[in-house]
């Protein structure tokens, strides 16, 4: 069974259309990783999968419940970490899982430890009764991870996890990730830090303006796409060598960075061609510091698909 | 609608308006000035209480045109008594009516709205509790402590008018007295759910909890003054028929405006309209 699974799942606000007939599927124990620019739908999406929001049309079966015919039971087995960490900021910590964690219908001796392990776990034991609104943004946002496991949910849903904190708690947080998952918690989860969903996720799904537009392992996407590209680092940039780099009919895109004077040249097909570029960035008086063939990064194929995506509408 | 979850809602709003000092001070500061100071203030005007008999002759005659039974009601009191008596006794009780509608105004406004504004509503909204215990338990939160604000004030005006009635009315205690437990019981928890219907309609629509608050009392402060002045001007009296006919007519109003406020509270709508 799937964990999740979407069909023709669509919210319309007024006459922006938020989510546009999204299909997926999510398999359980699965981190999948949801990207997009902004505003291209990523908490609206989860917000649907959480009964936050009613469809405008088209359904979803989250943990095996229809999430308009079952809201409810919905609720009970995911969690949720929203885009605002959504904190009673005149209660204390303590009393903001203890909130939740009765709301979650987990009471008595199991809700305490589940309390304090969490707490624990997110270095905020020692601030359990401080009024969250005296907390920095990092604790917030971590109070609000630890709230949505309070209730030991089996699927996770993390609207930005790792924006607002440091890089040690980042890492603390996608540890956690891993670890939830290898328990066999399904994971969804929406970002912007592309080096995330690249070491996290089995697969990630790409949407702007509401749709689809990838869907897949990384390797595939990555795979796919089949280009590489030469980084040429110059001792000094010159418009004479870059024009003399467009010519190749291999190169696809050239992109200068100034700073470092490096010209990255997005190839076509293999890299067969370098020795001849290379030739005719010597010819044209280019002084080469060093120069790298790598394959493309997440980051170029996403910026690539995001463009694409963009010039066809 | 499991009960353990209203009560839950219920202790969480209490223990943030417990520590938000500008909820507190309106629910302590306002009661305390209609069941305490203002019936002070009228008892120890001066010009009521010395002023001569022959001066309060031309309100012989306005008294004259009251309604029988408080003419009854006055029978054997002079002048002097009988002004403190109608003042104490019918002129207080529409402010006293302040109470439960502010009360309740100023925590269903920070309870509804309050919770859109600050975003809170949305973590909440996401917990398995169901729309029905939600809406109850925010209910109750502002109308117990207004039912309970409301009872106090009545002990503390009915200690003031008693201790005024001991003295000068020849040990006859004023409070309680069918009206007044009538106003204090009936209508006062009715106009307090008015004014929690009102608001959690108006939260619906609104983005803050201040505009809650003052669109709401905007609505029932006017009716009020209604009231005020046709009991000055003789038009209305708030005897035990009328606040019996007030509570009905009010009860009808709540139910309508709960039936707007409930059908308003979706909460797969709540989000889509947080711009
Ligand atoms: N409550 C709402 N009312 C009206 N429009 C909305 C509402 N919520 C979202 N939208 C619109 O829906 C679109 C998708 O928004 P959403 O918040 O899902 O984007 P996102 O991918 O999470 O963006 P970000 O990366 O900035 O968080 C945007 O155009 C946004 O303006
Ligand atoms: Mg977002």
């Amino acid at each position: 069974m799937h964990a999740i699974e979407t069909l023709e799942l669509t919210k319309k606000f007024g006459s922006t259309v938020a989510v546009d007939k999204l299909n997926f599927e999510v398999e359980e124990g699965e981190i999948f990783g949801v990207l997009g620019p902004n505003g291209a739908g990523k908490t609206t999406t989860i917000r649907l999968l959480t009964c936050l929001l009613a469809p405008s049309s088209g359904s979803a079966i989250v943990g095996g419940f229809d999430i308009i015919k079952d809201s409810i039971r919905v609720r009970e087995i995911v969690g949720v970490q929203t885009e605002n960490p959504s904190l009673y900021e005149r209660l204390t910590a303590y009393e903001n899982l203890d909130f939740f964690a009765e709301a979650y219908n987990v009471s008595g001796e199991q809700k305490k430890r589940r309390i304090r392990e969490l707490l624990e776990f997110f270095g905020l034991w020692e601030f359990k009764d401080k009024k969250v609104g005296t907390f920095s943004r990092g604790m917030k946002q971590k109070l609000s991870i630890a709230r949505s496991l309070v209730h030991d949910p089996n699927i996770i849903f993390l609207d930005e996890p790792t924006s607002g904190l440091d890089p040690e708690s980042a890492r603390e947080i996608k540890d956690l990730m891993k670890s939830l998952s290898k328990q066999g918690k399904t994971i969804v989860f929406s970002t912007h830090i592309l080096g995330d969903a690249e070491k996290l996720c089995n697969r990630v799904m790409i949407i702007n303006k509401g749709k689809k537009i990838a869907l897949g392992a990384l390797e595939e996407l990555l795979s796919n796409t089949n280009k590489k590209i030469l980084k040429i680092a110059l001792r000094k940039l010159d418009q004479k060598v870059i024009d003399a780099i467009k010519c190749f009919k291999q190169v696809k895109e050239i992109r200068v960075d100034n700073s470092t004077s490096t010209v990255s040249v997005v190839l076509n097909a293999s890299e067969e061609v370098t020795p001849e570029i290379i030739k005719s960035v010597v010819l044209n008086g280019g002084l080469i510091l060093s120069v790298n063939v790598a394959n493309q990064s997440l980051e170029d194929v996403y910026l690539r698909i995001v463009r694409g995506n963009n010039v066809e509408n | 609608m499991r009960i353990n979850k209203v009560i839950l809602i219920f202790k969480k709003d209490w223990r943030e308006i417990r520590r938000n000092w500008q909820i507190l001070l309106p629910i302590f500061v306002i009661p305390f000035m209609i069941s305490v100071l203002l019936p002070m203030f009228i008892l120890s005007t001066p010009s009521i209480i010395s002023m001569p008999a022959s001066s309060l002759a031309g309100i012989e005659n306005l008294m004259k045109n009251l309604p029988k039974n408080i003419q009854t009601e006055i029978k054997e009191m002079n002048i002097q008594q009988a002004l403190i008596y109608i003042m104490l006794q019918y002129f207080i009780a529409p402010f006293f009516l302040v109470i439960p509608i502010m009360v309740s105004d100023v925590i269903a406004s920070d309870s509804f709205a309050g919770e859109k504004e600050r975003k809170t509503i949305e973590a909440l909204l996401a917990t398995p509790i169901s729309d029905d215990e939600l809406f109850m338990g925010k209910v109750l939160v502002a109308f117990i402590p207004a039912v309970i604000a409301t009872t106090v004030s009545f002990l503390l005006y009915s200690v003031v008018v008693d201790l005024y009635s001991l003295r000068l009315l020849n040990g006859k205690l004023i409070l309680p007295n069918l009206t007044w437990l009538l106003l204090v019981f009936c209508l006062s928890p009715t106009v307090a759910l008015t004014s929690i219907g009102l608001t959690v309609t108006i939260s619906t629509k609104v983005k803050g909890f201040r505009e809650a608050q003052q669109i709401s009392a905007g609505i029932t402060i006017p009716i009020l003054f209604m009231l005020i002045f046709g009991q000055v001007m003789g038009i209305v009296i708030l005897g035990p028929q009328m606040i019996v006919f007030l509570t009905i007519s009010f009860l009808v109003a709540n139910f309508f405006l709960f039936g707007i406020g409930i059908s308003l509270f979706g909460r797969e709508e709540i989000l889509s309209k947080l711009v």
